[in-house]
């Protein structure tokens, strides 16, 4: 199946899986870092939120290497779609185009929703893929395991229930 | 140190970007158990990772000399509800944190809702932290739910 991204063909799984855990080891051991992306979330709540949480010194001290890698991150899908065909602002959705909505507006909206879920969900789980699912999972540990299970049967139950209930 | 970060992340957004990990398609398909790619992915990252890191933590040092202090997150029932909310958005969205932001690189506009979705409920949950921490059994402000 070919990506969204300008139809490209995507890297093995094995390859991507040994590349993301390059990075996570190199995080570790060049600085001792602990992998972890939706805490950068918030890192950037801290930068215009002056709220008690987001003043916290984990918060805080973790900006200098999380900002960084975030901004990384986006330049990383830019980079992609430039040496893939070409870079260009779309809102190709895939099957969610076909079954649910096809209106920008009406995506823009089920997306902001989807997306306060994952703040609230990452946040009060303590992790998302990154930290809880990779690292935290690489590293035995009891409650990533707990939350990688929640979050994955969470899930397995949203997509059956959107496109083999509402969307069939 | 900066640009170290930032050469890392460009290198991990494009290997997101061509696995199927920032991709609407795969993700539902991963949900619907049609598409073996992102189990993969994760189970291998996983496996090299838990290897790699327990040679790194037997050497114990970073490549500097640095001693090795790796936080480990907190257990309380937020784990489980918070889990379980975030799945529901990695359904609804197609993407996962790192994924919005490769997305947005993309030029995928959608994504730019996601992400403002994101820090919203961060925000929410932020402000709603002294009122959820007693009955989520969760840490102390200070400490916070888990970095990560």
């Amino acid at each position: 199946m070919p990506l969204i991204l300008n139809d490209l063909t995507p890297l093995h799984w094995a390859v991507a899986g040994a590349g993301i855990a390059a990075i996570t080891l190199l995080l570790l051991f060049l600085g001792s870092r602990r992998l972890g992306i939706s805490t950068g979330l918030e890192d950037v709540c801290s930068l215009v939120l002056r709220l008690p949480y987001f003043r916290r010194g984990a918060v805080v001290s973790g900006r200098g290497w999380r900002l960084p890698l975030l901004t990384g991150l986006v330049l990383g899908g830019f980079l992609s779609a430039t040496l893939g065909g070409g870079w260009s602002p779309m809102w190709d959705g895939g099957m969610f185009d076909a079954r649910i909505a096809s209106d920008p507006l009406a995506k823009l909206a089920w997306m902001f929703a989807g997306g306060l879920c994952i703040g609230v969900g990452t946040r009060m789980g303590g992790g998302c893929t990154s930290g809880h699912g990779i690292f935290g999972l690489s590293n035995l540990e009891l409650p990533s395991l707990i939350t990688t299970i929640s979050f994955m049967l969470g899930g397995v139950i949203a997509t059956n229930l959107i496109y083999r209930v509402l969307f069939p | 140190m900066t640009l170290l970060y930032l050469a890392l992340g460009v290198v991990f957004g494009f290997i997101l970007s061509r696995s199927g990990a920032a991709d609407y398609d795969y993700i539902q398909r991963m949900f619907l158990f049609e598409s073996f790619q992102l189990y993969g992915i994760i189970g291998t990252a996983v496996i090299v990772t838990a290897a790699g890191m327990a040679a790194i933590k037997r050497h114990g040092r970073t490549l500097m000399g640095r001693p090795i202090e790796i936080e480990l997150k907190p257990l309380h029932r937020g784990n489980v509800l918070g889990g379980l909310i975030f799945g529901v958005g990695w359904s609804v969205a197609g993407m996962c944190p790192g994924p919005i932001f490769v997305n947005v690189g993309e030029g995928k506009l959608y994504a730019l809702a996601a992400l403002a979705g994101a820090l919203a409920g961060t925000a929410l949950f932020g402000a709603a932290y002294p009122r959820l921490q007693g009955w989520l059994r969760m840490p102390p402000l200070a400490v916070g739910p888990g970095e990560g």
